[in-house]
């Protein structure tokens, strides 16, 4: 087994959420995995448009200790490009497999030149046991501008709050990125390990 | 929360700061390097002049469109400007500079160049085409 088993089991863990870019270019498919506190969940996308991706995610469910899957539907609200950034906003969507009173939706927003990066994500979502809402902001910086194809650092604060748990959580953030792959690296005291990983094809 | 307003307020000064610093490079970036003696339709032209030279290495008779791109902020975004121009047939070379928001693309000589086509299939991967220059090689 030697140092196979936790390479494999760290890449496993980071294949989770991640809602940057929740819609790629028209004909393109995305891959993510999301491990945090709340939930382990991988869920893939596919984009007719890069006006709006639909897509499954399966989650296991930490705090209710359950698994089910969404359908997902991401749509892009509005863009603006200029010549040295971008910015969005997009509706959030899904209906649980656990039937028709279990679904969420929100928006997530966020604006990015090369070197900056702010984001923003507010979900409601309705269970038969509770309902809550799930928010975060997340900023970052690139140390350094790369070329396309180099290996891509952002060094990020997100704060996020949760209905369940109450409270909000600040961390830092470790964003890296070279060619279709994309990780995420988060760790707070209260809240431990924040990991997505996207990949893109 | 008054901690977590204090701290994106923090936040937000360094990012403006570095965004200032960041801007001055794209200006720096401007005018340094660049071949700005060259004219095309009147235009000038600017490129980074050895990546103009290393694209059009081998290349003869050909023609290269020089597309001007709003909205490629990252790899994602360039990554998929490559796929859709790779996947058409009469594209002969793509190559990307992210760095100056410009995509080069070698077609054949007797190509019928159609900026609003560009435009068409930049938009389809969510950016903005906002120039085009042709050279002829």
């Amino acid at each position: 087994m030697g140092i196979k088993f936790p390479i494999f089991s760290l890449l496993l863990i980071m294949l989770c959420q991640l809602e940057a870019r929740p819609i790629s270019y028209s004909g393109g498919s995305t891959l993510m995995m999301i491990s945090n506190e709340m939930q382990d969940s991988t869920y893939y996308h596919y984009s007719p448009t890069y006006k709006f991706s639909i897509g499954i995610q399966h989650v296991k469910d930490k705090y209710f200790n359950s698994d089910y899957s969404y359908l997902r539907l991401t749509y892009l609200i509005n863009r603006k490009n200029t010549q040295h950034s971008q910015r969005n906003l997009y509706f959030q969507s899904g209906i649980s497999s656990n039937g028709m009173d279990h679904y969420f939706y929100g928006t997530h927003g966020d604006w990015e030149t090369r070197r900056l990066f702010l984001g923003f994500s507010y979900k409601n979502t309705k269970t038969k046991r509770q309902d809550y809402s799930e928010q975060y902001l997340q900023v970052g910086v690139a140390p350094y501008i790369g070329e396309y194809g180099d290996l891509h650092t952002w060094l990020m604060l997100k704060s996020k709050k949760n209905g369940l748990t109450g409270n909000w959580d600040t961390y830092p953030v470790l964003k890296l990125f070279k060619g279709n792959a994309l990780i995420e690296l988060g760790y707070s005291d209260s809240s431990q390990w924040d990991v997505h990983l996207m990949y893109r094809f | 929360m008054k901690n977590f307003y204090f701290l994106f307020v923090i936040i937000g000064s360094i990012s403006v700061a570095a965004q200032d610093h960041a801007m001055h490079d794209m200006d720096a970036h401007d005018h340094e390097g660049h071949l700005h003696d060259t004219m095309v339709d009147g235009k000038l032209l600017e490129v980074d002049p050895e990546r103009f030279d290393a694209f059009v290495l081998n290349l003869k008779d050909k023609q290269v469109a020089i597309i001007s791109v709003s909205g490629m902020v990252c790899d994602f975004c360039a990554r998929g400007i490559e796929k859709t121009f790779t996947r058409d047939k009469s594209v002969l070379k793509v190559d990307v500079d992210l760095s100056g928001g410009k995509v080069l693309i070698a077609y054949g000589k007797e190509k019928n160049i159609d900026f609003e086509e560009i435009k068409m299939k930049i938009m389809s991967n969510g950016q903005n085409a906002t120039d085009l220059q042709i050279i002829k090689i």
